[in-house]
């Protein structure tokens, strides 16, 4: 287990290695030279190759990688005297327009984008579980009539559409829900709670449909499985049977859930614009608005590696719930 | 004489869809005393699942049963949920048509058997019953016994799961084994093995045994008593020498007729005999018409007439030419002409 454990690591670094070439590549390539948008207006061509080099955008995109990645395990310097910054490392790079490194910007966005995430990921596990439950065991009754039609209008209905109609009902109509802002959970966790309510909402059904489905599909293949059959013909009670039932519904929803959270921690690009919410996804917004290359490559490699850490979170819990798993 | 192990009479079994309520199978009676087989015999869709699974009450939702069903004294319509649970699993066990679906693929075969062993007798440590399971697997001739009960279904061969679910059914020694098409997914080496199996722990437990099967084959080699389905009722019910050499029912004739025998070429000189299929599709007892079930494909139906259209036989008594034991039909026929003159 340990060899299986250092094995999945080391694959797991190199692949955030080669998600930093990529990112780095594709941005430097195609963007707008991120200088431009630093030297200000009007940019002399003589101004704007000093901020160049000052910003190291002036050289190759191999050598550019080389200095992400030194700078991740060293540090990096920019400039020299007194225009000098320091970025320490771990140096996810530093974000000119913001006058500050990439790190530490993550660090400021995380805790919106961490109440929005686990808010978000416990309210989708409850509906979801929950009303996927209720419709498989009473299958074609009112609630699975509701709830089938409540997995499709989620599956369907992009995540815009629902966070404009939850701050047009809740906001404006109803006028019970604030509708923007940000209010730590250290400084009053009611606050806390009211403001996140509405991207709460529309990240979690846009998530649930998916839940909902999961959770009636196997539950009603586990409540007519012959396996519990047999099982209740070698003597158990019902309630011996749900419980193994549970089991076998809560295999695929454990590795589902761990991988949805991974990509809510990422940051969630449109529910925090909706809702003006600060966090990551807004910050990525941000990056490439205004051809910030840091931050893009910043950003995207943190949910890169949070995707990475899900799948091993995934793969080393799995065979806790499926012995199977355990022997091969 | 001990009462028989099981003893059903005229059981009918519904089943209600919304406003609908249909019968699938209808007026069964059997007993079965303990040591012997009982094979039922029937096409696909006769009820022969169904009936065994509304001896154990394991009937699937919206399914009824009616009459009377006693298994080692116990009535089985009558019981609560607690002595249902008591006797499934200790005096009642079935082994299941498909043996994949019917093990957990969450378990492996160990804690299978350490559960049926447990839920009867909870004082046994979790260790004693996956003894008990290591004993069980030896018993069924499964090989390396202490290595296989550690694993799980998908890893056996179906011979080798087919001894696993046999192990499983008979840890708490059952009075009734209930074998729901024990061979059928097997290949015919393995199918002789596994009913040789059953026979020998039957002698072994003295326990009494619900064969279920298509197979005129299979039944010939391992039952006592045969019971034929048609269409949810029976057709025909007596030993298996009254039954195999003087059927008295038209399907039990076809069936035979149906079902290639590996002495056949030694009986002819060496000459190939044709099998005949019996005309046209089984139907059920919902559909079947206000007459006999068996009419429309019944090659005699002729020589009786419109009363197999209008009139269900009632099955009836028929002269037991060899062991004196019951011996019923459902035919309006008295007595069943000779082979050859059956042929349409
Ligand atoms: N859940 C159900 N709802 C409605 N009808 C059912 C249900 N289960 C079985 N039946 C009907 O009951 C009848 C008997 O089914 P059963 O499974 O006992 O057949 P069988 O003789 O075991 O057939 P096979 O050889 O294919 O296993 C069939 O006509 C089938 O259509
Ligand atoms: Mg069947």
């Amino acid at each position: 287990m340990t060899a299986y454990i250092a094995r999945r690591m080391v694959t797991a670094v190199f692949m955030l290695l080669a998600i930093a070439f990529v990112t780095i590549a594709l941005f430097f390539g195609a963007s707008k030279d991120p200088a431009r948008a630093m030297c200000g207006k009007p940019c002399p061509a003589e101004t704007k190759a000093k901020v160049s080099a000052y910003m190291q955008t002036d050289q190759s995109v191999v050598w550019q990688y080389g200095q992400f990645v030194k700078g991740l395990v060293a540090g990096r310097t920019y400039g020299e005297g007194a225009q000098q910054v320091e970025c320490a490392a771990p140096c996810f790079g530093y974000s000119f327009p913001n006058r500050s490194d990439v790190t530490s910007l993550i660090g400021e966005r995380l805790p919106v984008t961490l109440s929005l995430a686990l808010g978000a990921a416990v309210l989708c596990l409850v509906v979801g579980i929950g009303l996927g439950a209720l419709s498989a065991i009473r299958k074609g009754g009112m609630v699975d009539r509701f709830s089938t039609g409540f997995a499709m209008f989620g599956l369907s209905v992009p995540t815009f559409l629902v966070g404009l109609l939850v701050v047009q009902v809740f906001g404006f109509m109803l006028n019970v829900l604030p509708f923007s802002g940000f209010v730590p959970f250290s400084e009053s966790p009611v606050d806390w709670a009211w403001h996140l309510i509405g991207p709460w909402m529309v990240l979690s059904f846009i998530l649930a449909a998916s839940y909902v489905r999961v959770t009636r599909t196997q539950l009603l293949n586990e409540l007519s499985a012959e396996h519990l059959v047999a099982m209740t013909a070698r003597g158990a009670s019902p309630r011996q049977v749900n419980r193994h039932a549970v089991r076998g519904v809560m295999v695929p929803i454990s590795a589902m859930f761990a991988l949805d959270v991974t990509a809510l921690l990422g940051g969630s690009v449109i529910a925090e614009k909706v809702f003006s919410l600060h966090g990551l996804g807004d910050l990525l917004l941000s990056g490439v608005n205004e051809s910030d290359l840091s931050i893009v490559v910043g950003v995207t490699l943190f949910s890169a590696f949070l995707i990475i850490v899900g799948n091993l979170v995934v793969d080393l819990l799995m065979p806790l719930l499926d012995p199977r798993i355990r022997r091969a | 004489m001990p009462d028989p192990v099981l003893q059903v009479e005229d059981l009918s079994i519904s089943f209600t869809t919304g406003e609908t309520t249909f019968d699938v199978v209808r007026d069964l009676s059997v007993t079965l005393d303990g040591g012997r087989t009982l094979a039922v015999v029937g096409e696909s869709g006769s009820g022969k699942t169904i009936t065994g699974r509304a001896i154990m009450r394991l009937l699937p939702r919206g399914a009824g049963a009616r009459g009377r069903i006693v298994v080692a004294g116990r009535d089985m319509l009558a019981a609560d949920e607690r002595e249902l649970r008591r006797a499934r699993g200790a005096d009642v066990a079935m082994v299941f048509q498909d043996s994949m679906s019917a093990l957990s693929p969450y378990l492996d075969i160990g804690a299978h058997i350490a559960q049926a062993v447990r839920l009867h007798d909870p004082s046994v440590s979790r260790r004693a019953a996956r003894a008990r399971g290591v004993e069980m697997l030896e018993r069924v001739g499964i090989p390396e016994p202490a290595d296989a009960v550690r694993r799980f279904p998908h890893e056996f061969s179906g011979g080798m799961r087919q001894r696993a679910v046999i192990a499983m059914a008979l840890v708490n020694r059952p009075a009734l084994l209930i074998a729901d098409e024990p061979t059928t997914a097997l290949d015919v080496t393995v199918q002789a093995q596994i009913l040789a199996l059953l026979r020998e722990l039957q002698q072994e437990y003295g326990m009494a045994m619900l064969l279920i099967s298509h197979d005129f084959g299979v039944v010939a080699s391992a039952a006592d008593d045969v019971l034929v389905l048609y269409a949810g009722r029976e057709a025909e019910y007596g030993s298996l020498r009254d039954v195999f050499e003087a059927p008295a029912h038209p399907y039990t004739a076809g069936l035979r007729a149906a079902t290639p025998r590996l002495d056949a070429r030694l009986d002819t000189g060496g000459e190939r005999t044709r099998l005949r299929a019996i005309p046209g599709a089984p139907t059920s007892l919902r559909d079947a018409g206000p007459g006999c079930a068996f009419a429309p494909r019944c090659g005699l139906a002729g020589q009786v007439g419109e009363r197999c259209v209008v009139e269900v036989p009632l099955r009836s008594r028929r002269t037991s030419g060899t062991t004196g034991g019951a011996h019923r039909a459902a035919c309006h026929l008295d007595r069943l002409p000779s082979s050859g003159e059956i042929a349409r």
